[in-house]
């Protein structure tokens, strides 16, 4: 077991070396020359002295370890290298600076957004999941049953509606016809309100969202769910079980379900590792300062350290994600064993 | 006083082509400590008969008509309750596919341990402990070793003895065993009929033993009951059946004749056709269009079953078998094939 970690462990490393030396690629080659950029902001200053000027932007270059070539920038990027004699990279917790955000460390800029998406994903998916894994189990059992077909059309609408559509519509009813809920915004402006009383405010303003987003993922986990129920469900050990006098709720929610559980586990731990990763169209109906809406305006105003931090982070946690449904599928499945 | 009895059952299944009448007015009866066998074909509605027992049928099957008498109780009207306390107590069924009936994702101790603990109200422990004494009754080694693993860590033959332990856990007084013995090779398959004939005895056991084996009938069973089609077309004692009897059912018969004999030369003389589909059955005679004596009137009419002998009951206009073979018989043959 430590064994297969450590090896895993060591391809993430190298999964991730090959696809941050790609993305680092990629954001160079996009014509921006930050050291021109900074240099400019001082243009008023050298305004009859070009020759400073470029001194200045050369200057600048080297400062930023500009005039060094790709390779070596990526290293010193990563922080196994030292630029100006200095190890600053990433290793060392130094992810850049945010240009549009007055010079602040990345991690600063960062910080509000992550708070606001990892808030309102924790409620979207315990309340996503909560609701449609016990509607899939009900939908199995009940299958043929008026109810299944019910919900059967209702998620194969919730499901190929587009989010922007189902947003819309649902401002449009419940924030504009019913006045229940704001429009948008993720506080009251200029509240002074703190700890509980201000929980509940940004719960106020957060409810809408939250219910889009978990309307927009019922269709597919309730679908998904009854699916591998009612294969469960049919398996000749379900027979067994009955056959032994187990009562019918003891064969539904512990012999079928832990055997329905097995394909349905990579799907939960998905969308609990996706609780970091904002959307960017409701975060953009909204209004909401989130992960989503702040990767598209970094990308928009070429503000790749940002950018770059943001993909190294989802990067990681995909392949760390990728590591844990693993270990957690030999966990629910006997037959699955991890020791190589 | 016979253990169980089974009258006039019907089963039937709604299905979107219609309703299939997958057990047609069986009746047979089980006496305490022997065992009666079930023979017949796929499809002969021999499983659906022995499941109608104990209500375990698919969600479209229902029992149309008929009682199932249990020490005077009938299973058919109990409430779901009571029926939860008959399953796998007082009657349990051992599965034909070992591979697939116990649970891939618990251990053997988990499933070995239910039915003590749904039925005589033990505590985890103490199930374990008894469910290790299972395992060594059903003689598989190392019994604590394999209490720790998994369904698909046992073998076939494994599998089944860990099955056989878990319908006997609760000691019932019938054993269903639904073609127990038809997924497992042929030495396998002689190591559990003898396991099940030692229990049986230990344990005074009656067992339901369904299987389309003649063999293994003639191995196991005390009373033979031969369906084709949802009905009964042959009932007598073991004995009968495979001594040259003098009265028999075609198919009885014709399944006979089925079986390769080591000393002989005879080439095997398969039944010829296929069972009929269930939503197309004959109008007469069931069996007649697969029978080499058909005449007219098993077109036209159905036989009743009716006793040819001393605890033998036919389903057929000509049970003597001399007479049918005899030239007279053979000019209202219709051939079919």
């Amino acid at each position: 077991m430590a064994r297969y970690i450590a090896k895993r462990l060591l391809y993430i490393l190298l999964v991730f070396i090959l696809i941050s030396f790609l993305m680092y690629l990629i954001y160079n080659a996009i014509p921006f020359d930050r050291a021109r950029w900074l240099a400019d902001e001082q243009k008023e200053a050298y305004k009859y002295d070009p020759e400073g000027l470029e001194q200045l932007y050369q200057e600048k270059r080297t400062e930023l370890g500009l005039d060094k070539n790709i390779v070596e920038r990526y290293l010193m990027w990563l922080g196994v290298m030292p630029l100006n004699g200095k190890y600053n990279g990433m290793l060392q917790g130094n992810f850049g600076v945010s240009y549009t955000n007055i010079q602040q460390p990345v991690v600063e800029v960062l910080k509000e957004p992550m708070k606001n998406t990892i808030f309102i994903n924790v409620f979207a998916t315990v309340l996503a999941l909560g609701i449609t894994i016990p509607l899939g189990i009900l939908c199995a059992v009940k299958k043929g049953t008026k109810l299944d077909t019910g919900v059967q059309v209702g998620s194969i609408i919730g499901y190929s509606m587009p989010t922007f559509i189902t947003a819309i519509l649902f401002i449009f009813i419940f924030a504009i016809s019913f006045g229940w809920f704001p429009v948008s915004g993720q506080e009251t402006p200029g509240s002074t309100l703190t700890g509980a009383a201000r929980f509940f405010d940004r719960l106020y303003y957060m409810a809408l969202p939250l219910i889009v987003m978990t309307f927009c993922s019922l269709g597919g986990m309730t679908r998904y769910v009854r699916a591998s129920m009612i294969e469960a469900l049919s398996m000749d050990c379900i027979r067994t079980a009955r056959a032994k006098g187990l009562k019918e709720r003891t064969v539904i929610f512990s012999h079928a379900w832990r055997n329905a559980l097995i394909p349905i586990v990579t799907l939960v731990i998905g969308w609990f590792l996706g609780i970091f990763s904002g959307s960017i169209m409701i975060e953009n109906i909204f209004g909401l300062n989130g992960m989503g809406r702040m990767y598209i305006i970094s990308l928009n105003n070429n503000d790749f350290d940002v950018v770059l931090t943001l993909q190294m982070f989802y990067v990681i946690i995909g392949l760390v994600g990728n590591l844990v449904i693993d270990l957690i599928y030999g966990l629910v499945d006997p037959r699955i064993r991890i020791n190589k | 006083m016979p253990l169980l009895e089974v009258k006039n059952l019907h089963t039937y299944f709604k299905t979107k082509k219609g309703i299939v009448k997958a057990v047609n007015g069986v009746s047979y009866s089980v006496e305490p400590g022997k065992t009666i066998g079930i023979v017949g074909e796929s499809g002969s509605g021999k499983s659906v008969s022995a499941m109608s027992i104990l209500r375990l049928l698919d969600a479209n099957g229902y029992i149309a008509e008929g009682e199932i008498l249990f020490e005077g109780k009938d299973l058919t009207k109990l409430s779901i309750n009571d029926m939860y306390k008959i399953r796998g107590n007082a009657i349990s069924v051992i599965f034909q596919e070992p591979m697939t009936s116990l649970n891939p994702v618990f251990n053997i101790k988990r499933q070995l341990s239910e039915p003590f603990m749904i039925h005589q109200g033990m505590k985890k422990k103490e199930a374990a402990k008894y469910a290790v004494k299972m395992l060594e009754a059903v003689q598989i080694p190392n019994p604590e070793a394999v209490m720790k693993q998994y369904p698909h860590q046992l073998s076939g033959g494994m599998r089944q003895r860990v099955m056989i332990a878990m319908a006997l856990a609760c000691r019932p007084k019938i054993l269903i065993a639904d073609e127990p013995t038809t997924a497992l090779d042929v030495t396998i398959q002689a190591q559990i009929l003898n396991l099940m004939n030692d229990l049986q005895r230990e344990n005074g056991t009656s067992i339901i033993f369904i299987t389309h084996d003649l063999g293994v009938i003639n191995e196991m069973a005390d009373d033979v009951v031969v369906m084709y089609c949802g009905q009964v077309v042959e009932k007598a004692s073991a004995k009968t059946i495979f001594t040259n009897c003098k009265r028999s059912h075609p198919y009885t018969e014709g399944l006979m004749y089925s079986i390769p004999k080591l000393d002989s030369n005879d080439k095997l003389e398969p039944i010829p056709g296929v069972v009929p589909h269930p939503l197309a059955l004959p109008k007469g005679c069931k069996f007649a269009p697969r029978c080499k004596y058909c005449t007219k009137r098993c077109e036209e009419e159905e036989p009743e079953l009716t006793m040819v002998d001393e605890g033998q009951l036919v389903r057929c206009f000509y049970p003597d078998k001399e007479e049918r073979k005899s030239a007279e018989h053979q000019k209202e043959v219709i051939v079919h094939f």
